[in-house]
C-alpha cells in the first residue's frame, strides 16, 4: 500500500484529508461525552473499609484443583474432548504438551482453574486488582465502579472484566478473551477456548481464611453447556508470603557475560517439554552493543 | 545460615521424610516427562544454582563411575516463590557443595530430573520440597 500511496500523490492526500476528518469527528464526539475516572474522593476510600478483608496473600488448593478434573469435569463438546483425550495420553505416557511453555498468559479462566502460585487482591475505589506471583503477566483489573463492558472490546488474555459487590460476594463478570487463550484444566491438558467465552465469578471467604471462587464458564465452541466448578485459596499472612517478582521468560536464560564484561542473560538450552538442558551458558549475547 | 541453625529448617527434614509420599506439584509445565516411578540416587558437585521463574533449576556434575566421563544434570524445581515459603533462599545451593542428590530421572534419557531431594555433605543437612504441605492458612 505504501507503494502506491507514493506513487500516487492525489489518492494520498485524499485519504489523509479522510482520516483527519474521521479524526476530527471523533475528537468532537469525544468531547461531547468525555468518559473520566473521576478522582476518587474521601468517601470513596473510607467506603472500602466496608468491603470484606481480602488481605494477605493467598495460595491456591492444587489438591482440590486437581480432585475437581474429575469431580466437576469440564464438559467438553465432542471435537474438544476429541483432543483433550489425545493431549491426556500423551500425559499419562509421559511425553506432555506444555500448553504454556511459550510463557504467553494462562488467561482466563484458566489462571484460576490452574495455577499453582499464590495471588493477591487489591482494592481501590471503583476497583479490584488481581497480582498474580511468578509471572509478571498474571494480572486482572476488575472494574467495580459501575461501568458496562466496551461494545467490541479488544480481545485480551485475561478479558474485559466488570464486577459488583453483592454483601460480601463480589460478582465479576469477564468477556473479550482472546480465542487463542487457553481454556484448559493443566499445564498440558486444555485448547484454545475459540473465542465468545463468558465467564461468571462469585468470589467470597467460605471460612475467614479461606477463599472460594465459584466459576460459571461459558466456551461455545468448546463445552457442550457451561462449566460449573469452584477454586479454593488459603490465606497467608507470614511475611515470608509477600508476592515476590517472577518472569516467565527469564528461565529460557542463563546468567552470562558479554566480551565487554557486562552481565547479560544468555540463551540456554531446553527440551521441547521446557526443561532446562545442563549446558556451560555462552558468552555472546544477540543485543550486545558491539 | 546453614539449615541447622534455624529451628525452622526441621520442618524440612521431616517434610523430606513424607517427601517420597507426595506427589510433587510443579507450575508452568506438566511434570509428567519425569519418571516418579523412579528414584535415583547420586552423589555430585553443584556446579550452578539458577534462582529464577518459572522454575529453580540445580545443575548438578554426578561423581563419574570408574572410567567414565563427568556429566552434568539438571534438576528442576517449582518457582522462587513457593521454594521461599519452604525456608529456601538462593543461597541454598552453591557451586562446589558436594551433596548427595536423589531425584526422578526424565524418561527419554535426557540428562535432567525432577529434584526429590540432597544433602550437604558437609553438614549432613537435608534439603526438599513439599508444596502439598503448604496446603492451609496461616502458615508461619
Amino acid at each position: 500500500m505504501d507503494r502506491v500511496y507514493v506513487e500516487r500523490p492525489v489518492l494520498m492526500s485524499a485519504r489523509l484529508a479522510g482520516v483527519a476528518l474521521g479524526s476530527l469527528l471523533s475528537a468532537l464526539a469525544y468531547a461531547a461525552q468525555p468518559v473520566l475516572n473521576p478522582a476518587p474522593t474521601a468517601k470513596d476510600w473510607a467506603a472500602l473499609a466496608a468491603l470484606p478483608d481480602w488481605s494477605g496473600v493467598w495460595t491456591p488448593n492444587v489438591s482440590d484443583q486437581e480432585r475437581r478434573i474429575d469431580a466437576d469435569p469440564a464438559p467438553w463438546n465432542s471435537a474438544a474432548a476429541a483432543q483433550v483425550e489425545t493431549l491426556e495420553a500423551a500425559e499419562k505416557r509421559g511425553d506432555p504438551k506444555g500448553l504454556f511453555i511459550n510463557c504467553l498468559p494462562e488467561g482466563m479462566p484458566t489462571w484460576m482453574l490452574i495455577s499453582h502460585n499464590a495471588v493477591e487482591f487489591l482494592f481501590t475505589p471503583g476497583r479490584v486488582t488481581l497480582l498474580g506471583e511468578s509471572d509478571g503477566n498474571r494480572l486482572r483489573r476488575i472494574y467495580t465502579d459501575g461501568r458496562q463492558h466496551p461494545a467490541d472490546p479488544d480481545p485480551t488474555f485475561h478479558g474485559h472484566s466488570i464486577g459488583h459487590w453483592e454483601k460480601d460476594t463480589l460478582v465479576i463478570d469477564t468477556v473479550g478473551i482472546l480465542p487463542e487463550a487457553y481454556l484448559a484444566v493443566s499445564e498440558s491438558v486444555g485448547v484454545p477456548n475459540n473465542g465468545d467465552v463468558h465467564v461468571i465469578e462469585r468470589i467470597h471467604l467460605e471460612k475467614p481464611d479461606v477463599l472460594r471462587d465459584d466459576l460459571v464458564i461459558m466456551a461455545p465452541h468448546v463445552l457442550s453447556k457451561p462449566w460449573i466448578t469452584s477454586r479454593l485459596w488459603f490465606r497467608q499472612r507470614a511475611r515470608k508470603y509477600d508476592i515476590v517478582e517472577g518472569e516467565c521468560l527469564e528461565g529460557n536464560y542463563a546468567e552470562g557475560s558479554d566480551s565487554k564484561g557486562n552481565a547479560v542473560f544468555v540463551p540456554t538450552p531446553q527440551t521441547e517439554g521446557g526443561n532446562i538442558l545442563p549446558s556451560t551458558p555462552q558468552s555472546g549475547d544477540p543485543h550486545e552493543i558491539r | 545460615m546453614k539449615y541447622a541453625d534455624r529451628p525452622a529448617r526441621l520442618t524440612l527434614t521431616i517434610a523430606a521424610a513424607c517427601a517420597a509420599l507426595a506427589a510433587p506439584v510443579f507450575a508452568h509445565h506438566s511434570f509428567a516427562m519425569f519418571d516418579f516411578s523412579k528414584d535415583v540416587t547420586v552423589t555430585g558437585t553443584v556446579k550452578e544454582f539458577r534462582w529464577t521463574n518459572p522454575h529453580v533449576a540445580l545443575l548438578v556434575e554426578f561423581d563419574p563411575k570408574p572410567g567414565a566421563a563427568p556429566e552434568v544434570w539438571s534438576m528442576e524445581l517449582t518457582s522462587p516463590g513457593n521454594l521461599t515459603r519452604g525456608g529456601w533462599s538462593r543461597h541454598s545451593f552453591k557451586p562446589g557443595d558436594r551433596i548427595k542428590l536423589t531425584f526422578n530421572p526424565m524418561r527419554d534419557g535426557q540428562h535432567g530430573g525432577a529434584f526429590d531431594q540432597a544433602t550437604l555433605l558437609d553438614t549432613g543437612q537435608v534439603i526438599s520440597s513439599d508444596l502439598r504441605a503448604a496446603e492451609k492458612p496461616g502458615l508461619e
